[in-house]
């Protein structure tokens, strides 16, 4: 998989382009070619994969939460049912 | 108590059809571009409203046939799922609007002024439930609202928005689903509409059980 690596400046027209030197000369660009598959997908263009990581971490915390919900609802059911069984065996 | 195992399912299910949202391929379709995949958010989310909407309605009726409070937790917890889901296909459809008419409001639009007044009928409805301390009247009173409720939404949602012009897809001469939509949308949208739906009956299932619990501890106390 390869990605459009990024284009500072590239396409705004700016009266005094003073960060596109900077840039380039920036050391943090330098093996940007050989840096890991995230590193190259999260700063490329293809910001679709940002998206979906953003929206898949919202979607398992919602998980979690609901998950965490339906077992403490169980667990108060449970407890119910108990008391209910012992309450029984008294009368 | 660990949860039952179509729960799981539907985790998995979902998380399937958010990845695949996202990551298939769609075709370039003039003025919708990428936001097309909202259509495997926005259309299942009122799918989804309109099925929870008629459970809580065969359960209002259910409850003026034979009154138990069980079955008023039921039609209230599916109308609370159901409105949960119909604001968001609202949010969605907001979303969608300001990417593609240009505005995130229009207010000649009669299928979005329809659908915000059916919520708010439904808000009516939880409105209404709060004024009475006695719970057998309000569950009486809220079904019968519920009945009054529901049968406006194929009205407001469906049969109004088709007699008027509008942008929104399914108005004349403007299909909202048919042999134009692409096939490669479909294969997420139908995975799509199953999930949400599953969802919904999961989020009704953990509310209705919630509130049962609550009256028994009640009871227990009384």
């Amino acid at each position: 998989m390869t990605f459009l690596s990024i284009q500072a400046q590239e396409d705004t027209v700016a009266a005094v382009d003073t960060l596109s030197d900077s840039y380039e000369g920036w050391e943090g660009t330098a093996g940007f070619e050989d840096a890991s598959i995230f590193v190259q997908a999260a700063a490329s263009y293809d910001l679709i994969f940002i998206v979906l990581g953003v929206s898949l971490i919202i979607w398992f915390i919602l998980l979690f939460f609901i998950i965490r919900v339906d077992k403490k609802v169980g667990r108060l059911e449970d407890e119910i049912q108990q008391s209910q069984n012992s309450s029984s065996h008294e009368t | 108590m660990s949860l039952k195992p179509w729960k799981y399912i539907v985790a998995v299910w979902l998380t399937v059809v958010i990845a695949a949202g996202f990551l298939i391929p769609i075709p370039e379709i003039d003025i919708l571009q990428e936001s097309a995949r909202n259509l495997f958010l926005h259309v299942p989310m009122w799918f989804t409203m309109a099925v929870c909407f008629a459970g809580g309605f065969i359960y209002s009726i259910k409850y003026l046939n034979n009154p138990d409070p069980a079955t008023d937790f039921k039609a209230e917890s599916l109308t609370q799922v159901g409105l949960l889901f119909g604001i968001c296909g609202l949010i969605t459809g907001s979303l969608w609007a300001r990417f593609t008419w240009g505005s995130w409001w229009t207010f000649a639009e009669p299928r979005m002024n329809l659908s915000a007044l059916a919520m708010m009928i439904y808000v009516a409805y939880f409105v209404l439930r709060t004024a009475f301390d006695n719970p057998e009247q309000r569950a009486k009173i809220a079904a019968v609202f519920n009945v009054f409720a529901a049968t406006t939404i194929p009205f407001l949602l469906y049969i109004i928005p088709r007699q008027l012009p509008s942008l929104h897809p399914g108005a004349e001469g403007n299909p909202a689903f048919s042999e134009i939509t692409a096939p490669e949308l479909r294969y997420v949208f139908y995975p799509a509409v199953v999930g949400f739906i599953a969802l919904s009956i999961w989020l009704y299932d953990i509310l209705y059980r919630y509130k049962k619990v609550k009256y028994q501890l009640e009871q227990q106390r009384a």
